[in-house]
């Protein structure tokens, strides 16, 4: 692994009027790295991305992409770098292949062979001759893919992927940038959904409202996690909260039911606890992953204050 | 994305180690980029098809009417010679015709990538948007040159062929041979390219600043009309000298005895210093934008 850092940014600072669309963010991904920038829509997430396309410029701080910096190199910078912003465009009245080739053209060109492996790779190659404006989302996102991977890319940058892709096409998005990642690439994902970050990804930075509130590994934060949160739902919720109370669980009422936090064996046990008062079970599910609610107490506080009180977000990391 | 298919990258191509040596496109590569882009849309292709379609109709037309429109320079010999209708439509398309024809690519050539979403895309990949801004400016230029070269040649065959090659009066009442007048005419055409380029440049100014094709295409002709307006009234001589149109009335001069060609260099200079001003503006508003939309 090269010590140049694939991208380096330092306190990049973006304000629009009075938005904060970043606010003095840091991130560093090594070569060779999955590396994940989580956060709800408007965390400032794109901007950076953005940003390290050159598309728009900081107002302050540094920006360097395999130790390359747009001051210095221009569009050089973007050598060996590929991928897409929001959800990829094309040329609609353009069939995907002849997309494909103009902007291969504006990398210097390439083979019909190489068109032709991309957009197996995406599986295109039946609908190639169709015009892009009868694709439909999930095929622009790929097209989208087949057109960074024509760059023959470093490091990969992909914002959002598996947006708008139902279940099938979410699972085989995160199978196609995992094999990516296997082949050496480094890869920028940005995601506002923890759980597709973290099967994928190795570090994690996440942001809220243009400020970074954790950035470190993913076993870090796994290991900071609080218990998992689970829906029940009974014939008698307030003698079940009242059960839940007795066992010091986290509770909350909720209109499903009840809210209940707690490691999977203490669930365990006040189910049957509630069972065996007479009470019957209606409902049971897992409500959030550790990591997904330690995540909406880190991006949403105000609404996360009673699973704040019991565990404690971290701000360092392993490339702080 | 269907599970059986996104089988991929076992393929090496994506390693770092396989990483192809950089190959940065140079200007000529992306405005071929750009010209095969403006040639796959059917506007492009019916417009220049209206410049040969169009003057033959209405040389058919006004050839076929018992009267001819009098009032209007060189329409009273659109009837006894074949060079007077080239000058005479000449001096009709000046009013709005060639406004329109200017802007129809380049108002919309910057706009169209805001419209589709599609800066981000080009501006990913290996060429700099001073790059994408000469090659897209060059064909947009390129295309008027040939809309109005295009134009020209039809409508003065068309003249020669469906009415004749008879001499023509000149704007002092002098006689023109046949061969003169033809060089005369060609000149007289060849003088409206330059406010023409003037017009596109305008076209690309707003359709960079409004990002919006609509605007692009519609504001230079209505700012074309605004100025043809402004030409004819009083009290605004200086003005009018400074204004994109003048320069397409200054092919009278050549058809005068003894001709002048004041207007025709001073109008040279005026397109020449709208060009200027709205290449630069463009130019570097296209540079200092941030590309937050798509």
């Amino acid at each position: 692994m090269s010590e140049v850092l694939a991208v380096d940014a330092a306190d990049l600072t973006k304000i629009y009027g009075n938005v904060t669309a970043l606010g003095g963010i840091s991130v560093q991904v090594a070569e060779g790295e999955v590396y994940g920038i989580l956060g709800p829509n408007g965390a400032g997430k794109t901007t950076f991305l953005r940003m390290l396309f050159g598309l728009i410029r900081p107002d302050s701080g540094t920006l360097q992409v395999f130790g390359r910096s747009w001051e210095s190199h221009g569009i050089g910078v973007l050598e060996g770098v590929a991928g897409f912003i929001e959800s990829p465009k094309f040329y609609p009245g353009l069939t995907g292949r002849k997309n494909l080739e103009l902007l291969a053209g504006l990398d210097g060109g390439t083979t019909p062979t190489r068109i032709d492996e991309v957009l197996d790779t995406v599986d295109l190659t039946e609908r190639q001759r169709r015009k892009v404006g009868g694709y439909s989302f999930g095929m622009r996102q790929r097209l989208g893919v087949a057109a960074s991977l024509l760059r023959d890319p470093r490091l990969l940058v992909l914002d959002e992927p598996a947006n708008g892709l139902d279940p099938a096409g979410i699972r085989d998005m995160r199978a196609l940038v995992k094999r990516l990642a296997a082949s050496g690439l480094t890869v920028l994902l940005s995601s506002h959904d923890m759980g597709e970050v973290e099967h994928i990804c190795d570090d994690v930075t996440i942001m809220r409202t243009g400020s970074v509130v954790y950035h470190g590994s993913i076993a870090a934060l796994r290991e900071q996690a609080p218990a998992q949160a689970h829906r029940i739902a009974t014939t008698d919720d307030d003698a079940a909260e009242k059960l839940a109370r007795a066992r010091d669980l986290d509770v909350t009422r909720t209109e499903e039911g009840l809210a209940v936090r707690g490691t999977q064996d203490r669930i365990d046990s006040l189910v049957a606890d509630i069972v065996g008062a007479g009470i019957a079970m209606r409902g049971l599910s897992l409500d959030e992953t550790p990591l997904e609610a330690l995540f909406f107490m880190l991006t949403e506080p105000a609404t996360h204050t009673a699973a704040l009180d019991g565990a404690t977000p971290a701000t360092s990391g392993a490339h702080q | 994305m269907n599970a059986s298919t996104l089988t991929a990258p076992d393929a090496p191509q994506t390693a770092p180690e396989a990483l192809r040596p950089a190959r940065r496109p140079g200007t000529a590569t992306v405005l071929r980029w750009e010209i095969t882009k403006l040639a796959a849309q059917a506007r492009s292709r019916y417009t220049l098809l209206g410049c040969v379609l169009g003057p033959i109709a209405i040389v058919l037309i006004f050839n076929g009417q018992q009267t001819t429109p009098s009032d209007t320079i060189y329409g009273r010999q659109i009837h006894t010679s074949g060079y007077a209708m080239p000058l005479f439509l000449l001096a009709f398309a000046s009013q709005w015709i060639f406004p329109v024809l200017a802007s129809l690519v380049a108002g919309d050539i910057f706009a169209n990538e805001d419209q589709h979403g599609t800066w981000k895309t080009i501006l990913t990949r290996s060429v700099s948007r001073s790059q994408i801004f000469w090659a897209k400016t060059v064909t947009a230029i390129m295309f008027t040159i040939a809309e109005i070269v295009v134009l020209a040649a039809t409508t003065i065959v068309a003249s020669m062929l469906l009415i004749g090659t008879q001499p023509l009066s000149g704007l002092s009442g002098q006689p023109l041979a046949s061969a003169h007048a033809l060089q005369l005419v060609i000149a007289s055409w060849a003088t409206a390219l330059p406010p023409l380029i003037g017009f596109t440049t305008l076209a690309i100014l707003l359709s960079v600043v409004t990002r919006n094709p609509s605007a692009g295409v519609a504001a230079p002709v209505v700012l074309g009309l605004v100025m043809g307006l402004l030409g004819t009234i009083g009290g605004f001589d200086l003005t009018r000298r400074f204004l994109l149109t003048t320069p397409l009335d200054s092919w009278h001069g050549l058809l005068t005895e003894p001709p002048f060609y004041g207007p025709l260099t001073f109008g040279l200079g005026v397109s020449a210093a709208w060009t200027v001003v709205c290449l630069g503006f463009a130019f570097f508003s296209l540079r200092r934008r941030d590309i937050t939309g798509g």
